[in-house]
């Protein structure tokens, strides 16, 4: 098992994608605060940047890294190693990558110019999104085998959690604006996980404030231990329920 | 030994193997031919575990494909199209691969075609620079490097040069007098010839036949295989064959 993860974390070290994840995400990470003098709005402008870029980056790459894999893959297969350690090996060796480029490029600044609960919970949605991305990732491209459709249904995926669910989201809460919907659309914000993360984080910050009435309500969930607890449960939830179906169909599949 | 009992898979609606049964002994050398979409493939990454059948079993050297991973400690396979990771070098992919079978001792190694095809010499290529010829080559010394009981080559010959490929005949040639088990596919039958001593026939899914080749030469009165091919399946096939 740690060979394997080893073999493939040394390939995707020595690609330059993965480097230049790292310099454009740290490029953002340490630059935002050497030319913003409130470590507030810095923290604001990274978290956009772990909510939107993070999860694209990251599911586009897993993909393509997948597809480009698939013949080491089958040579890793005619050797004496079983299905289980190939698949778990791609997403320790992509997590492992992908975690360390985040936590040095956003999250040693963070810690270094505004470390705060804020930057905390930042970095650990950051880590957790990595993680739940990689394995969504993973189980589209070993579900859909054309290359080409695997890359569409990604790009749509990651337009339905950044943004397209919110706009839904939006449309429900003016629609039924008159009723108590604030513990409907708090329970519905739990099935996103970049939502999850959003609010978890803008809780945190002074920002909340301005949330109005359904903001009290997510205020009083999310700052409570009990909101935090459920929160980054659902997105450790994110994590496995994907990467568990991922498991089991690449141990069932044709290859 | 490879034994295939009942063999069946489909992929959608297509039946690409129907039922096929076979046992290949230590010391065969099996040429397995038959035309395009006949399923040889599929037989091969069945054996390999790459393809889950439907129905039927196979055991190889007595362990059974579908519990655990240990009996492709046995194989050595050479797949029609070799392709590796880019950025690997050919001396790190030889090194990965000694390294992930920590169950084969240095001394055991089978350096023959590492040596005769001269990989030394491109081992600060990188995979993905090197020519198809040489990704066969390098594949080639791969499948026989751990020594295994069993070789699997599917269409060996297509890529090489006519030199690598008389080397590589020749090493399986020296393997089937050593007792090994080979089985071979190939659209070119007279590479076959030489080092083939048993023939099966797949046609849509199904064997056609499994015979030692001398008892078809006696059977058809040809020598060369393809003839021996074209008495023996209806003519158009054969045309599509040869």
């Amino acid at each position: 098992m740690q060979k394997v993860s080893y073999y493939v974390l040394s390939d995707l070290i020595k690609n330059r994608f993965i480097l230049g994840y790292v310099l454009l995400l740290g490029a953002a990470g340490w630059g935002i605060f050497m030319i913003e003098s409130q470590p507030e709005k810095a923290l604001l402008v990274l978290m956009q940047i772990t909510l939107l870029a993070l999860p694209l980056i990251t599911m586009v790459f897993a993909t393509i890294y997948y597809y480009n894999s698939r013949e080491f893959i089958t040579l890793l297969l005619t050797q004496p190693i079983a299905r289980r350690t190939v698949i778990v090996s791609f997403f320790v060796g992509l997590s492992i990558a992908f975690v360390a480029g985040f936590l040095v490029s956003v999250g040693l600044p963070l810690l270094l110019f505004y470390p705060t609960a804020e930057s905390g919970f930042l970095i650990l949605s950051g880590v957790l999104l990595t993680l739940i991305f990689i394995a969504i990732a993973l189980y589209l491209s070993t579900q859909v085998e054309d290359k080409a459709r695997g890359m569409g249904v990604t790009l749509l995926l990651w337009a339905f959690f950044a943004f397209l669910y919110d706009g839904l989201l939006l449309f429900f809460m003016y629609q039924f604006g008159e009723y108590p919907i604030e513990n409907g659309v708090l329970a519905l914000s739990l099935l996103n996980p970049i939502d999850i993360a959003r609010i978890a984080i803008i809780m945190k910050t002074e920002a909340s404030a301005l949330l109005g009435l359904s903001g009290a309500v997510f205020r009083e969930f999310f700052g409570s231990s009990l909101g935090v607890m459920v929160s980054f449960s659902m997105l450790l939830l994110w994590v496995l329920v994907p990467y568990g179906l991922a498991h089991r169909r690449f141990l069932r599949k044709d290859l | 030994m490879i034994k295939i009992e009942n063999l069946s898979k489909c992929y959608g609606n297509q039946a690409v193997l129907r039922s096929v049964s076979l046992e290949l002994h230590p010391g065969q050398s099996v040429a397995m031919i038959g035309p395009n979409g006949s399923g040889k493939s599929t037989l091969i990454k069945a054996i390999l575990g790459l393809v889950l059948p439907d129905s039927g079993a196979i055991t190889v050297n007595g362990r059974d494909t579908r519990h655990g991973h240990s009996y492709r400690k046995d194989i050595g396979y050479m797949p029609q199209i070799s392709r590796f990771p880019e950025h690997l070098r050919v001396a790190e992919l030889f090194a990965m691969m000694k390294k992930l079978r920590t169950d084969v001792t240095e001394a055991s190694y089978d350096e023959t075609l590492y040596q005769q095809f001269a990989i030394e010499q491109m081992r600060h290529k990188p995979l993905g620079s090197l020519s198809g010829g040489m990704r066969q080559q390098v594949s080639a010394a791969l499948a026989f490097l751990f020594n295994p009981s069993i070789i699997i080559l599917d269409e060996p010959t297509a890529a090489l040069d006519p030199v690598s490929n008389e080397r590589l005949k020749e090493k399986v040639k020296q393997s089937t007098r050593e007792g090994k088990l080979v089985l071979v596919t190939s659209h070119i039958l007279s590479d076959l010839d030489e080092i083939a001593r048993q023939v099966v026939y797949l046609m849509e899914g199904e064997v056609k036949f499994f015979e030692e080749i001398d008892a078809l030469r006696a059977k058809t009165s040809e020598t060369q295989l393809n003839k021996i091919i074209v008495r023996l399946i209806h003519p158009e096939y054969a045309h599509a064959e040869s």
